[in-house]
């Protein structure tokens, strides 16, 4: 017993000393310590930051308990020969209660409505907040936690609310807020029936307040009458837990069709946790969506933290070479192997436990920015037991990986061998072993450097792409209510306003692909040409006027052509694969009428902006339009425009809030994830190559430093400043020059694959990989040459008076 | 002590054998003061890192203690250098990161010592060898001959029985040279300890009992100075 505490106490003490000299070895080296440890911080938190949108993105609707039985209801849509052109979220009124009324394995369906902001008010107090309306059945599907309120019915009668905790506070400052009353949109006081803990970020339900459809009913008369064919609300049901979703997606299939015979979709469930990122659909089927760039952000992630691992290795590695004399000399007194690797594994996880420490920090510093950035709001939640266990998994494989050389090899070393030599520990293994890691670092940032330009030249590239009509000053609102029937007399009244300059009503909305058909017949078409698909939007007078359309050949729909009720338009691309060589006066039957053609138009974005456009159709129909679109007059400002417009629409539609909605901002939204990927590489990227660098600056100091002997003995010998960094760099420079080497052809792979992606694309020009290239060289060029400069300029008596 | 047997060591270079040591036979006992002497590249170094098994001889039989230590595990080596061997370098070889009373501490560590009894040793060798005011200083700090010292009591510390030092004062003065033979002479008459050092000089050498000499790898003479040259 009292042997065993001597010899505990005796290697605690062994401890302490391989601490204090652990201690001094980095304050000695302060310089190449804070490289190093700052290197590696850096490289962590980037980690940690990329991981953390990742892990925001993966736990996408995932907060329930039991996702996996929740689904949301897509509609798939009819394509030619018994295909599916394409699947769209918004489903019908009707789709909730019949699942729910004709399937047992249905447990809860609810319908949701948008996400707009709608003003709600506790007497003076109000404010504008996304409120849904939805069924009942919703808290079933979702576990909401309630602090006030009693869950099972809290949504029962139609003047009842629900509100998320910080909307409360926001209105009474206080949660205690059950029973008071709030007024939504001035037209209706409510109960609040319950209080709610705040929805995480990372949901596609979000919401401030939640209202019964009972009461959306009630506002707006006509969300009454089933319509099976309007597609415009969400659904999701939670399933029984053994329900089988492959059967009940057979069963449900014709459910639409049932009820509107002439009906083009069918509904099907997909599991709500995926839609998030696995929400492309081909024929009906998930072929992926986001998930592919969250592979590719974690690639990154792992890449960076490897690029920093790889940093402190070989600074790791390149001081334990200097230390070879004391593993050799520790040897001689009776060291075992044992201790001397335990002792450099320590040395380095205590290195990287600071690393870590200071990574949080980073990462708690600039998480705001980085939120702000991507416009989510992401925290650290310090009790999840998956962030402590990573972080500690990620120190503990640093550590012991950039300590293991040292470790292992070093301590196997004959301390004959160590102390003879004086740089014994320089063996051709480990020379080259660090170039080969520089190498692997270099080509990892060559790589990004180069896919980040591309990426960069794309997205400029996407953006710059003609839109085909004007989208700036150009608002579109919902044609609900009276704007239909009263739809001459908002014109008029608008125009007469001078608040626009053009307005004219669409079947859809101009941002947003909506609808496609098949089966049109024209002079000359073939019995195939009849599975073609075509784009279509229904519209009255001065569709080309109001949008800035550009017009190719013949004319916009126009009043003094009684015939053109009947007519339509087709765009440069639908002339082309119909084969019509004199498109104007054809005569084509569409959706089963004859209609003459009357206008050619310039081909415009309607889908997404990297694909190529369906030829579309653009045909004259009164009945059924679904937006207004209004050009705002630009001699105004848009908010005195828009408050004109508010004014005059509430007054010939009061029974609808007023919902405007910017077309150029709706496009923007097309290209969010590019964006996002662009933003992030960019950043990362950049700290990519930085970390790279500083691992190369701590190289360069080190060699300089290991042969000031050497150098010092060349000056005597009449070696020039510029033979001594020519000396110096030459190596590190052959390094990179590799790197770019090897580099060039994987980039240019990886982003030849990545620009497939887009029908339209740029390519990746010679300019940007020379570019990359010179950039790295100089860059590395840099770095290393300051410290060659530093060790050249030194006096070689101060050299040469050690040893 | 020791027992060396027909200990031979050479390099195959190009399939050439050059050889190193040859047919070297010798009895070192406890308690002797052995110096090895002999022309630059004789061998003298390499039969000391035989002797202190930090080299293999290629052929023959080396027993330290009554056991064949010829190849030893690494274990068992290790246990030899805490209990009975001490090394004193040329370049002497302090731990640069550690000061003057760690570097004489830390073979008292790895013998795992406790440490009431570590502290009195390493009191005792700053005492002896008069370097109390330098124990917190690091070795750059010391002069050639004071850093030497510091080796030797490293090397003693530990309370080896046999002390290897391969030209100990090679980069010292003759004040100082001297001054550390006058130790080695001590230790060995007063504490019983047995040294071995390699040295170029006669005056080093005649502190010793015993003198070998070797040239080209083979032990040409044998002097034993306690009984021909001793007043
Ligand atoms: N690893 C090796 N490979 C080949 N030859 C070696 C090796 N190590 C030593 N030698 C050779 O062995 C011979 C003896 O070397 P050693 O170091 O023992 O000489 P020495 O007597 O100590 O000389 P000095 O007085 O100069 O220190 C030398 O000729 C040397 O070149
Ligand atoms: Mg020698």
């Amino acid at each position: 017993m009292q042997t065993l505490l001597m010899h505990l106490n005796t290697n605690n003490d062994m401890f302490k000393l391989n601490l204090t000299i652990a201690l001094r070895n980095l304050w000695k080296n302060k310089t190449s310590s804070m490289i190093n440890v700052s290197g590696l911080a850096i490289g962590l938190a980037s980690c940690m930051l990329l991981l953390l949108y990742v892990s925001y993105e993966w736990s996408f609707n995932k907060q329930t308990k039991d996702d996996k039985n929740v689904y949301q209801v897509m509609i798939n849509f009819d394509g030619p020969a018994g295909s599916i052109s394409g699947t769209g979220t918004s489903t019908p009124n009707t789709i909730a209660p019949a699942l729910k009324e004709t399937y047992p394995a249905v447990k809860a369906a609810s319908r949701i409505g948008d996400a707009d902001t709608r003003l709600i008010a506790n007497g003076r107090n109000s404010f504008k907040k996304i409120g849904r309306f939805a069924d009942a059945d919703i808290l079933k599907i979702f576990d909401y936690t309630f602090i006030a309120g009693d869950e099972a019915t809290a949504l029962n009668a139609p003047n009842n609310i629900v509100v998320t905790a910080s909307t409360a506070k926001l209105l009474f400052g206080t949660t205690d807020v059950l029973n008071r009353s709030v007024r939504f949109e001035d037209r209706v006081n409510l109960k609040i029936t319950g209080v709610i803990r705040d929805l995480p970020d990372n949901t596609s339900i979000k919401l401030d307040y939640l209202m019964p459809w009972t009461l959306f009913e009630n506002l707006y008369e006509w969300t009454k009458r089933p319509m099976w064919t309007n597609n415009n609300w969400t659904t999701l049901v939670r399933l029984n837990p053994d329900a089988n979703a492959e059967m009940l997606n057979a069963s449900i299939k014709g459910m639409i069709k049932k009820h509107v015979a002439d009906a083009t979709s069918s509904p099907m469930i997909f599991p709500f946790s995926r839609v998030h990122l696995y929400g492309t659909f081909t024929e009906g089927k998930s072929t992926g969506g986001e998930i592919e760039q969250l592979r590719l952000f974690m690639g990154l992630a792992i890449g960076i933290l490897l690029i920093a691992c790889i940093n402190f290795m070989n600074m790791a590695t390149a001081k334990s070479e200097k230390r070879a004399k004391e593993v050799g000399i520790k040897k001689t007194i009776g060291a075992t192997r044992a201790s001397l690797i335990s002792q450099f594994l320590i040395e380095s996880l205590v290195l990287t436990l600071c690393s870590a420490v200071m990574a949080i920090v980073l990462v708690e510093v600039f998480l705001p920015l980085f939120n702000n950035l991507l416009g989510i709001k992401m925290n650290i939640v310090y009790a999840n037991p998956y962030l402590w266990m990573s972080l500690i998994g990620i120190v503990l494989f640093t550590g012991v990986v950039a300590g293991s050389y040292p470790a292992f090899y070093l301590s196997s070393f004959n301390p004959l061998q160590v102390l003879r030599k004086r740089r014994s520990g320089r063996g051709m293994w480990s020379v080259s072993l660090r170039q080969v890691l520089v190498v692997v670092q270099f080509t990892f940032a060559v790589i990004l450097i180069i896919s980040t330009t591309v990426i960069y030249r794309q997205i400029q590239y996407l953006k710059n792409i003609p839109l085909g009509y004007d989208v700036n000053q150009l608002v579109e609102l919902p044609q609900d209510g009276q704007l239909e029937a009263k739809f001459e007399l908002l014109k008029e009244r608008l125009m007469k306003s001078g608040a626009i300059q053009g307005i004219c009503q669409l079947s859809g909305s101009m941002a947003d692909y909506n609808s496609n058909f098949w089966g049109m017949e024209w002079p000359g078409s073939t019995e195939t040409d009849r599975h073609m698909v075509f784009s279509q939007l229904a519209t009255t007078y001065d569709f080309a006027k109001t949008t800035g359309l550009k017009l190719v050949e013949g004319r916009d729909f126009s009043r003094q052509f009684s015939s053109d009720t009947s007519a339509m338009m087709l765009s440069v691309s639908a002339v082309k694969v119909m084969n019509l060589v004199h498109p104007i006066g054809k005569i084509v039957k569409y959706q089963g009428d004859l209609r003459r053609v009357v206008g050619v138009f310039q081909d415009f974005i309607w889908g997404a902006p990297y694909r190529k456009q369906d030829p579309m159709v653009v045909a004259f129909r009164k009945e059924g339009t679904g937006y207004v679109t209004l050009r705002l007059n630009p001699a105004n400002t848009p908010s005195a425009n828009l408050a004109v417009v508010e004014r005059i629409v509430k007054d010939i539609n009061p029974a609808y809030p007023v919902e405007f909605k910017f077309v150029d901002e709706l496009y923007g939204q097309k290209l969010k994830s590019q964006k996002i990927l662009g933003l992030l590489s960019n950043i990362f990227g950049g700290l990519a190559i930085f970390i790279s660098c500083l691992g190369l600056f701590g190289l360069a100091a080190y060699s300089a430093e290991q042969r000031t002997k050497e150098i010092g003995v060349r000056k005597v010998l009449g070696a020039s400043v510029a033979n001594l960094m020519q000396l110096l760099s030459l190596g590190f420079l052959k390094m990179v020059v590799l790197a770019i080497v090897i580099a060039i052809p994987v980039a240019n792979y990886m982003m030849n694959s990545w620009l497939k992606k887009f029908d339209f694309h740029t390519g990746i020009s010679w300019m940007i990989i020379v570019m990359a290239a010179i950039g790295t060289i100089a860059i590395a060029l840099l770095t290393v040459s300051y410290q060659a400069y530093k060790a050249a300029k030194a006096n070689p008596v101060d050299a040469l008076k050690y040893e | 002590m020791i027992k060396l047997q027909n200990i031979e060591k050479y390099y195959a270079a190009k399939g050439l054998k050059s050889y190193i040591l040859r047919h070297v036979s010798t009895t070192i006992n406890q308690g002797e003061f052995v110096s090895i002497m002999g022309p630059s590249g004789a061998g003298k170094s390499t039969l000391l890192n035989i002797l202190g098994m930090l080299e293999e001889p290629t052929y023959g039989t080396y027993e330290f203690m009554g056991e064949d230590v010829t190849s030893l595990n690494e274990r068992k080596r290790i246990e030899l250098y805490r209990n009975h061997i001490g090394f004193v370098f040329q370049a002497y070889h302090l731990i640069d990161e550690m000061t003057v009373a760690e570097n004489i501490e830390a073979p008292l560590l790895y013998k795992k010592i406790g440490s009431a009894e570590r502290r009195s040793r390493v009191a005792d060798m700053l005492d002896r060898f008069n370097i109390v005011g330098k124990k917190d200083l690091f070795p750059n700090q010391l002069s050639g001959g004071q850093q030497q010292l510091v080796g030797i009591a490293r090397a003693l510390a530990a309370q080896p029985s046999i002390i290897l030092a391969d030209e100990p004062t090679g980069n010292l003065q003759s004040a100082q040279a001297l001054q550390i033979m006058d130790l080695f002479k001590k230790l060995n008459e007063e504490e019983n300890i047995t040294v071995i050092q390699v040295t170029h000089s006669e005056v080093n050498a005649g502190y010793g009992s015993r003198i070998l000499h070797l040239l080209d790898g083979v032990i040409k003479e044998d002097v034993n100075l306690s009984e021909s040259l001793k007043p």
